[in-house]
């Protein structure tokens, strides 16, 4: 036999019991020939071009789910930032294009569509700053849109008035969602250095260096990475590097396989593989539980932000070699609200807001789905988004902040948005003020590339 | 061989110049159907199947019993499928089997023998998987 009976079983094993899946395929459409000077016609265009463009892309997905025995998590719509082809629209208009994004998605059956976003890393056009103020309403209004904005990047500093207005956004919409648990701001992401192929949501977006359409896929397996870790046992760091790197490999060369069937099933190009490791709330799809069987007693004990450096690191190094078309974040995912194992280290005290932006240094995202209390002081909100850009600029590596606000909850309590985006403990902000600094409003000048010390 | 568009309208240019001014409508296509009929080679039709083909690895397990193997090589030999390799193990009281099959002659298309196993699987309480070889080559082949 050409196979291995171990290799057969090593992959059902993975796919049927360790939670392996493909994490979405994200068709990504430019709309830059949407735009009209009348917000009717170009609603329209809009909503034609994508199900025009989407119609069987959920159909096709599920055929090569079949096919290959790999489930497919979820299959997603990227569109080019809203704020570029759509500039000289005005907020209301903003909110119409929203709902017509969210009505294009239900068309087509796809759960979330992102790129309802603006890049003002180094300053903001009258478009852009329309489309920010749309923000709060359109995630209200809406389903499915998500929004994304970079707020600062290594070659243009950190936009200081940007960060302001996006505190302010997502406590106004923490306040118009706040009937349910303020979900809106699980939809709104603050980047730093944002990519522009990422195919995850809620922070994708159809860059504009991107072709009319691409199809990128995000793969997935904490549970995968998780039971190898177990598997190996009392091992030195080097032998256990090598385990992580063989089993992302693996994972890797599948999901670029998925990646590119599906692409030719739309006959569509196909992007890029993000090697990202998300984890998902079912139990085992954790990358808690892997920091944790690589050794440190809980997250948040010292050595953790050692181990997430040396995973993501692993994780890089062995999808590289797997793919020659790597791109989007490829790197580990900490979310809180997503991965049983976060949530569990918040509750028990193990894991502050603090140590988790430490974290952020080492791996690939940032301060992703924190619940905070909802009476924290938007200067506050400011800061920690310039605390994480910081981290994302001088690194020269993607950091976003997607953090909830939670309308009328404090410190202990708890969101539930259930499904995917899983159910997050309040966490603890410190109190003492950041006004002074955020207030001063302008741009941290962009750091320097030498004596990077 | 299966025919593609691109063969379809061929013929139909060639029947069409070699009727000359004979050729209505209804005359070509009859010519045309004729044609594709008896050129001993697949109909139309079948091009138009997914094109799903080619080596498939058909893997079950579950507590051993007799009559498994012969249920499930019963419901591929119904479907047309190629056997081309098979291993089989007993570890304890579980039974596990690994196919290699072919489906390129079987008048079903993968979901369908997919459809069909599942089916199969039911009443034996056992699991089967099948999935495209390809999957197995990505993951575990440079």
């Amino acid at each position: 036999m050409n196979y291995k009976f171990t290799e057969i079983l090593e992959t059902i094993r993975m796919t049927e019991i360790e939670h392996f899946d493909i994490r979405t395929v994200t068709l990504g459409i430019s709309l830059r020939d949407c735009h009209d000077r009348s917000i009717e016609v170009t609603k329209q265009k809009i909503y034609d071009k994508i199900v025009r463009y989407g119609r069987e892309h959920v159909k096709n997905a599920k055929e090569v789910e079949a096919q290959y025995g790999i489930s497919i998590a979820n299959k997603r719509v990227s569109v080019t930032p809203i704020s570029i082809p759509f500039d000289a629209f005005k907020m209301e208009d903003f909110i119409e294009i929203a709902k017509t994004l969210d009505k294009a998605a239900e068309e087509i059956g796809i759960d979330y569509i992102a790129g309802f976003s603006a890049l003002v890393q180094k300053g903001m056009t009258n478009g852009e700053r329309e489309l920010i103020k749309a923000i709060p309403y359109a995630l209200s209004q809406t389903k499915r849109v998500c929004s994304s904005v970079n707020i600062g990047s290594t070659k243009a500093g950190i936009n200081m008035d940007a960060v302001n207005m996006m505190a302010e956004s997502i406590k106004l919409t923490a306040e118009l969602t706040k009937d349910k648990d303020s979900i809106g701001c699980a939809k709104l992401v603050v980047f730093a250095n944002a990519v522009e192929d990422n195919p995850f949501v809620a922070g994708a977006f159809h860059g504009v260096t991107e072709p009319e359409i691409v199809l990128n896929v995000g793969i997935s397996g904490p549970g995968v990475v998780l039971e190898a870790i177990k598997e190996a046992g009392n091992v030195d760091l080097q032998q256990l590097a090598e385990v992580i790197k063989k089993t992302i490999f693996k994972i890797t060369r599948a999901g670029e396989l998925i990646g590119r069937k599906v692409a030719e099933k739309n006959g569509v190009p196909f992007g890029i593989v993000d090697i990202s490791l998300a984890p998902t709330p079912a139990e085992g799809d954790s990358i808690a539980d892997i920091l944790k069987a690589m050794g440190v007693e809980d997250v948040g004990a010292p050595g953790t932000t050692a181990a997430l450096a040396m995973l993501n690191d692993s994780v890089k190094k062995a999808g590289l070699m797997a793919s020659s078309s790597v791109g989007g974040m490829s790197g580990a995912f900490i979310p809180v609200s997503e991965d049983m194992g976060m949530i569990r280290a918040v509750q028990a005290g193990n894991l502050s807001l603090e140590k988790l932006e430490a974290m952020t240094a080492v791996c690939s995202v940032g301060l992703d789905m924190i619940a905070i209390p909802g009476d924290t002081a938007t200067s506050t909100i400011a800061g920690i988004i310039a605390d994480e850009a910081a981290i994302g600029i001088i690194n020269d590596k993607t950091t976003a902040v997607r953090i909830i606000p939670a309308y009328g909850k404090k410190v202990g309590d708890m969101v539930d948005y259930g499904g995917l985006l899983g159910l997050a403990p309040i966490m603890e902000v410190r109190t003492i003020s950041s006004k002074g600094f955020v207030g001063r409003g302008g741009r941290i000048p962009a750091p320097m590339r030498s004596l990077t010390n | 061989m299966n025919f593609t568009e691109n063969d379809i309208r061929r013929i139909t240019f060639e029947t069409i110049s070699e009727l000359g001014p004979g050729a209505t409508p209804d005359v070509v296509k009859e010519a045309v159907r004729k044609k594709v009929e008896t050129s001993s080679i697949a109909p139309f039709e079948a091009s138009k199947k997914d094109a799903v083909s080619g080596r498939v690895i058909l893997t079950s397990f579950g507590l051993n019993k007799p009559g498994i193997v012969a249920a499930i090589t019963t419901a591929l030999g119904k479907a047309n499928c190629d056997i081309q390799d098979l291993s089989q193990k007993i570890m304890g009281d579980f039974f596990t089997m690994i196919m290699i099959i072919d489906i390129t002659s079987s008048q079903k298309d993968l979901k369908e023998i997919q459809e069909e196993m599942y089916k199969t699987a039911e009443p034996l309480n056992i699991k089967i998987y099948l999935q495209h070889e390809d999957v197995f080559r990505y993951m575990h082949r440079i």
